[in-house]
């Protein structure tokens, strides 16, 4: 009768054994830190969804109120002045050369140092000045939601560690703007075309967008856009020209 | 490094016969460095000065004939009548003219080496002739002794007087073949000093370490490459000849135990030599590996702040106003927002085009994943 001989396994230097628990334990981290970012990440998902539709509820809402106090001004035979717009876009449309000394400043201050160059302008009293101080050189106008969210989605760049980086997740946005309660990409298209109480610091975190020359071509830059040109303010016209260079 | 509480003591035949402890000496630091750098200023100190005579070569009133005669300006020899007369002299390129700069019997031929370091050396050889594996390493042929360090009983060494009966002793403890590779080992000397008493060129053999007076030596020294020293005048150039360590050392039993009181202990100094105490290794555990990665060092120590920077892959981007799954990212609600006005234009009964109707259902099919 035979008799399993039972098999000894060879024993394992202690140094091993350890190392084993070692990376095991950080392997069980490092998934209970990708779980918790996965968890994370679903429900900022679904903070960006509620804030989204929010504002398209809001933009909605401002559209048909504009609407009815137009009608109710039509009805009963009086006129319906609109709000003064609050937010300007201005691009710059003359090159580099002969520009005198205080415009030059001015469109360095503006952040408008390239031809086709475009930035969001706050507008009061100083802004205004300041247009008015370099009209021959850029055009300007009130942009409507549709040219801002374009301009935004597609030449979007951020300014991080004092670099132009672009405008490819809510990640950066939030690490950028979170202490303002901005954290995507729609907070950003919300206080631009609200003029929001974060206006300023939302505008000098996005880079100065780099346009294309306008597809067809401009008319005359150095002529005033009232006279035919291209140079100066053209209300809300401007979003046919913005069109045209993005 | 070896330590053993005890060490074996064998008779002439090779069997046990009581056991010895094992001195500190032989467990101390071993520094190649220091063994080398003594042996090789103490070689120096048994030189005999040597030198060309200081006249060779200048024992004539040669003068420079000058220029003007067609010859070299070499110092000539004066006179006339003989061939000697013209020929060039005292310079290194004539005959008979001297040599460039002739060794002088005032060179520095002696060196003073430190008493400490002479004894740390000394120590350091003991302590690497105990190591078999450095005793093997030097060469020597120890495959068949029972222990290192080898300790023979006193009766079997002290009555030798024959060198027949010290070869049967060496024979018997199966040291013997470390003589067999001296006697092989001989051959004559490549060089100049096969002229100068010093024609062959032997191995060393085993190193026999005796107390007191005994006949051994006049035994032993007709054997070839086998050594005798008193264990109270241990000599470094037998330790460790030619300033390698690991010398194939015999010692009787006596002499052994008398290593205690030569070199002292850790606890206690030396009782010959005034006020020497055993140095003692700079660190007691030498796998530092091992301990820096114990638990203990590891919980003590802070973690590390070195940040690995990977470098940053570029970034590619696509446009959101045409790519959907990049506004998707961008703005989750997109979808819906889409889904929404295309629905509200159907309602009013706005005929919608082929191109947005197709974009409607990709929008749908897109939503509904």
């Amino acid at each position: 009768m035979s008799q399993k001989v039972a098999t000894k396994t060879a024993p394992v230097p202690e140094s091993i054994l350890k190392k084993r628990a070692t990376s095991q334990k950080k392997a069980v981290d490092v998934a209970k830190l990708g779980r918790a970012q996965q968890l994370r990440n679903s429900r900022l998902n679904s903070v960006y969804f509620k804030r989204a539709e929010k504002y398209v509820s809001e933009y909605h809402k401002t559209e048909r109120e504009a609407i009815r106090l137009n009608r109710i001004a039509k009805n009963s035979g009086t006129f319906y002045v609109p709000p003064a717009a609050k937010v300007a876009f201005v691009i710059r449309i003359r090159g580099i050369n002969g520009v005198s000394p205080k415009p030059r400043k001015v469109l360095k201050l503006l952040r408008l140092l390239q031809l086709n160059n475009g930035v969001f302008v706050k507008l009061n009293k100083a802004s205004i000045n300041m247009l008015k101080l370099v009209e021959p050189y850029v055009a300007y106008g009130f942009p409507n939601l549709k040219s801002i969210k374009e301009l935004i989605y597609k030449r979007g760049h951020l300014k991080i560690d004092g670099q132009r980086i672009p405008l490819t997740s809510n990640d950066m946005v939030e690490k950028q703007l979170g202490k303002f309660g901005i954290i995507c990409v729609e907070d950003i298209i919300h206080e631009i075309t609200t003029c929001g109480k974060h206006f300023k610091q939302v505008n000098n975190s996005l880079w100065p967008f780099k346009l294309n020359c306008p597809r067809g071509g401009f008319n005359m830059k150095k002529t005033p856009f009232l006279q035919g040109g291209d140079a100066g303010n053209r209300e809300h016209l401007i979003n046919n020209l913005i069109h045209r260079m993005n | 490094m070896t330590t053993r509480p005890f060490v074996q003591v064998f008779d002439a035949q090779n069997k046990v016969v009581g056991k010895v402890k094992l001195p500190n000496v032989l467990t101390t630091p071993i520094r190649p460095d220091l063994v080398n750098f003594v042996h090789t200023n103490l070689n120096k100190n048994a030189r005999q000065a040597y030198g060309a005579a200081p006249y060779a070569g200048e024992q004539t009133s040669a003068e420079s004939w000058g220029t003007g005669r067609a010859v070299a300006r070499i110092p000539r020899v004066p006179g006339s009548g003989t061939h000697r007369s013209g020929q060039g002299a005292f310079g290194n390129m004539c005959r008979g003219g001297r040599m460039y700069g002739p060794n002088k019997t005032w060179r520095r031929w002696n060196r003073k080496v430190n008493v400490n370091q002479k004894r740390y050396a000394v120590v350091s050889a003991l302590a690497a002739s105990a190591v078999p594996a450095l005793v093997m390493a030097r060469g020597h042929r120890i495959n068949g002794i029972n222990e290192v360090p080898l300790v023979i009983a006193n009766e079997s060494v002290d009555t030798l007087q024959k060198t027949k009966a010290a070869v049967e002793l060496l024979k018997k403890i199966n040291a013997y073949a470390d003589v067999t590779k001296v006697i092989d080992s001989k051959h004559i000397r490549a060089g100049a000093g096969k002229a100068r008493n010093r024609r062959y060129k032997v191995r060393k053999g085993p190193l026999v370490v005796v107390s007191g007076k005994t006949t051994v030596s006049q035994a032993l020294r007709n054997i070839p490459g086998v050594e005798v020293a008193n264990v109270s005048r241990l000599n470094l150039l037998k330790l460790a000849p030619g300033g390698h360590l690991g010398r194939f050392i015999i010692w009787t039993k006596s002499a052994f135990e008398q290593l205690d009181s030569t070199f002292g202990t850790f606890a206690k100094s030396s009782a010959q030599k005034k006020g020497y105490t055993l140095p003692r290794p700079m660190i007691a555990n030498a796998d530092i590996v091992r301990l820096v990665n114990s638990d203990e060092i590891q919980a003590a120590v802070r973690a590390s702040k070195v940040v690995v920077k990977r470098p940053t892959a570029p970034v590619r981007r696509s446009n959101p106003l045409k790519n959907l799954r990049a506004m998707i990212k961008l703005n989750p609600a997109a979808v819906s927002t889409r889904r929404t006005q295309v629905k509200s234009l159907k309602s009013k009964g706005i005929k919608v085009s082929k191109k947005n109707q197709l974009r409607a259902k990709l929008v749908a099919a897109t939503f509904n994943q």
